[in-house]
C-alpha cells in the first residue's frame, strides 16, 4: 500500500493527502528540508483533519511520506512543529499520546509503515543533544530534532 | 614568543644553534620537528607572515613571558607528590611541561615551603571556591606540605596531623586537580592587585582530565574568575559539558538573564563575590572552534546551535554526535516498539 492510498483509507483523512510538502502549512514548510524533494510521497495535515471530530484534543500535526535509497517500504515522518521550551514538553508529550492511540484506533493503515515521530522546534532550540530533556523525549518515542527536520535520501539507521 | 622561550632553554644549557629543526624537538617535544614542512608550513599572526625559522634563531632574552600556559600533561609535574625541577626533565620532553612544572615548584618552596595547609588556605581563592573544592574535589581532606626523613611532599589529609595520604595514593582526579590548582594560585595571588600584571593570555588544555563531571563544574566556574579578573583565556577541551556551560552562558546573555541564573548551572552559591564574578562573565566575549583533523581546518562554532546547517556545530565539533545518535536511536525503537504489523 502506498502512503497516498493509507492516508485516503483513513478515517478523517480521506482528503488530506498533498503532493510534495503542500499539507503543511506556510509557516511549517521552511523547518523541513529534503534532501531530494522528488523522493517525497506527499504529507497530510492531521491536525487540520482532525480538528473538527476530535476539536479539544492535543492532536499531531501532520505527516510526511518519503521513499530512502535504502528502504523498500516508505517511512513515514510524524512532524510537530512546537515552540522548544522546557515548559512545552507535557503538552508535546499528551500530542504524541493522542497520537499513538489515533493510530491504535483510526490510524491502523498508517501504523503499519516505519515511522519517526519528531518534534520539530518553531522557534529557537533550546535543547541541547546530550540533554536530559531530549533524552526524557526519546524515551518517550520522540525525536528533538531542533528547528530543522532534514530528511536524507538515505537513513542512517 | 618574543624570547622568553629561547631565553629559558639557553639558561638550563639546551642548544638548538639556531636551527628551526632542533628548536622545535627542544620547545614541542622529541620528533616534533615533523610538524614543519619547509616550503609547505606557515604561520600568520593578524594577516603578517611570520618567520619562524628567524623566530627560532633569536637571541635576544625577554625576561617576561605574557602568556601563562598550563599544558595537558601537569599531572607529570608532580613526582612523589613534590613539582619537579626543570632540569628533572630530559631535553626532549615538551618545553611547556617543563616550565609550568619549575613555575609549581617555585611557588610551592617559596610560599608554601613551611608547615601548613595548601588547601583549603586564607586568602587563596574565594571561600566559595574552598566551599566548592572541598566537596567536590577533596572530600574535606586538606592538601599541605609533609616532610619524610628531610624530604618534603604534598600529602592529602584530615583536619589532623595523623592519617596523611601520599601522592601515590590519591585518586586520579586528585592527582590530576592539584597541578591545577598550583596554577590557579600562581595566577590568583593574595594580593591586592589580584592578577599576575606581566600575563595577559593563559591557556589551559584540557581542564577536564581525569575529573568528576562536579569537579569539572568548578574548575570552568574558576577560568570564569581568571576572566573576571582580566586574564584572556584560551581553553582546549573534549568535554561536552564545558560547552554546555559556554552554551549557557550565551544563551543567559542573550536572554539578558540574572547573575544567579548563570551561579545555578555551577550550584555556586548566591554572595556578592560570586555575582560580581557572574555579572562579568556574562559580560565577555566567547569564541569557540572547532579543529577538523580530517581537513586541518579550523572552524568557528560559536552559535553551538545544535540545529545549525553545518554538522560541526549541530555536532558541537563532534563532542555531542553520540548523545544525539544514542537519543535517536532509543525514540525510534520506541516509536516502533508496539506499532501495527511490527514483528
Amino acid at each position: 500500500m502506498t502512503f497516498k492510498e493509507a492516508v485516503e483509507q483513513t478515517p478523517s483523512l480521506e482528503s488530506s493527502w498533498r503532493d510534495g510538502l503542500g499539507a503543511l502549512r506556510a509557516e511549517d514548510k521552511p523547518h523541513i528540508k529534503a534532501e531530494d524533494t522528488r523522493r517525497l510521497c506527499g504529507s497530510a495535515d492531521v491536525d487540520g483533519a482532525l480538528q473538527p471530530s476530535d476539536p479539544s484534543a492535543n492532536r499531531w500535526d501532520f505527516a510526511i511520506g518519503h521513499q530512502h535509497t535504502n528502504r523498500k517500504d516508505v517511512f513515514i515522518y510524524w512532524v510537530e512543529t512546537h515552540t522548544g521550551s522546557d515548559n512545552q514538553i507535557k503538552v508535546v508529550l499528551k500530542k504524541l499520546d493522542w497520537l499513538k492511540a489515533w493510530l491504535r484506533r483510526d490510524g491502523q493503515r498508517l501504523d503499519k509503515f516505519d515511522r519517526d515521530m519528531i518534534w520539530v522546534s518553531s522557534g529557537h532550540t533550546l535543547f541541547t543533544k546530550g540533554s536530559a530533556q531530549v533524552k526524557t523525549l526519546a524515551q518517550k518515542g520522540l525525536i528533538y530534532s531542533g528547528a530543522t527536520l532534514r530528511i536524507p535520501n538515505k537513513r542512517r539507521l | 614568543m618574543r624570547g622568553q622561550v629561547q631565553g629559558e632553554l639557553s639558561r638550563y644549557g639546551l642548544d638548538w644553534s639556531g636551527q628551526l629543526a632542533d628548536f622545535l624537538d627542544v620547545y614541542l617535544g622529541e620528533g616534533m620537528r615533523a610538524v614543519w614542512r619547509p616550503g609547505q608550513s606557515s604561520i600568520e599572526w593578524e594577516g603578517k607572515a611570520v618567520d619562524l625559522p628567524q623566530l627560532a634563531a633569536r637571541k635576544r632574552k625577554i625576561k617576561h613571558e605574557s602568556l601563562f600556559f598550563i599544558p595537558a600533561q601537569r599531572v607529570l609535574a608532580l613526582r612523589d607528590g613534590w613539582p619537579r625541577p626543570f632540569t628533572d626533565y630530559t631535553p626532549g620532553d615538551p618545553f611547556a611541561v617543563r616550565e609550568y612544572s619549575e613555575k609549581l615548584r617555585v611557588l610551592v618552596e617559596q610560599e608554601f615551603g613551611a608547615a601548613g595547609d595548601l588547601f583549603p588556605r586564607e586568602r587563596r581563592l574565594k571561600s566559595e571556591f574552598r566551599d566548592l573544592l572541598q566537596k567536590n574535589v577533596f572530600s574535606n581532606f586538606h592538601l599541605r606540605v609533609d616532610k619524610v626523613r628531610s624530604q618534603k611532599r604534598l600529602v592529602l589529609g584530615p583536619g589532623g596531623a595523623v592519617g596523611n595520604i601520599p601522592y601515590m595514593v590519591w585518586s586520579a582526579g586528585q592527582r590530576e586537580f592539584v597541578p591545577l590548582l598550583l596554577g590557579f594560585y600562581w595566577l590568583m595571588p593574595p594580593t591586592k592587585i589580584s592578577t599576575r600584571a606581566e600575563i595577559e593570555w593563559v591557556v589551559l588544555e584540557e581542564l577536564e582530565m581525569g575529573l568528576h563531571p562536579r569537579a569539572i563544574s568548578v574548575v570552568v566556574l574558576l577560568v570564569l574568575e581568571l576572566v573576571a579578573r582580566g586574564y584572556r583565556v584560551c581553553l582546549s577541551t573534549h568535554s561536552p559539558q564545558v560547552l554546555d556551560a559556554i552554551w549557557a552562558l550565551k544563551h543567559l546573555r542573550e536572554n539578558h538573564a540574572s547573575p544567579q541564573a548563570l551561579l545555578k548551572i555551577f550550584e555556586a552559591p548566591n554572595t556578592p563575590p560570586m555575582q560580581r564574578l557572574a555579572t562579568s562573565a556574562m559580560q565577555k566575549t566567547v569564541k569557540v572552534y572547532y579543529f577538523n583533523r580530517e581537513t586541518g581546518v579550523t572552524a568557528d562554532i560559536s552559535n553551538l546551535d545544535p540545529s545549525a546547517e553545518g554538522q560541526a556545530e549541530a555536532g558541537w565539533g563532534g563532542l555531542s554526535e553520540f548523545s544525539g545518535r544514542a537519543n535517536e536511536a532509543v525514540a525510534r525503537a520506541v516509536a516502533n516498539v508496539d506499532r501495527e504489523g511490527q514483528q
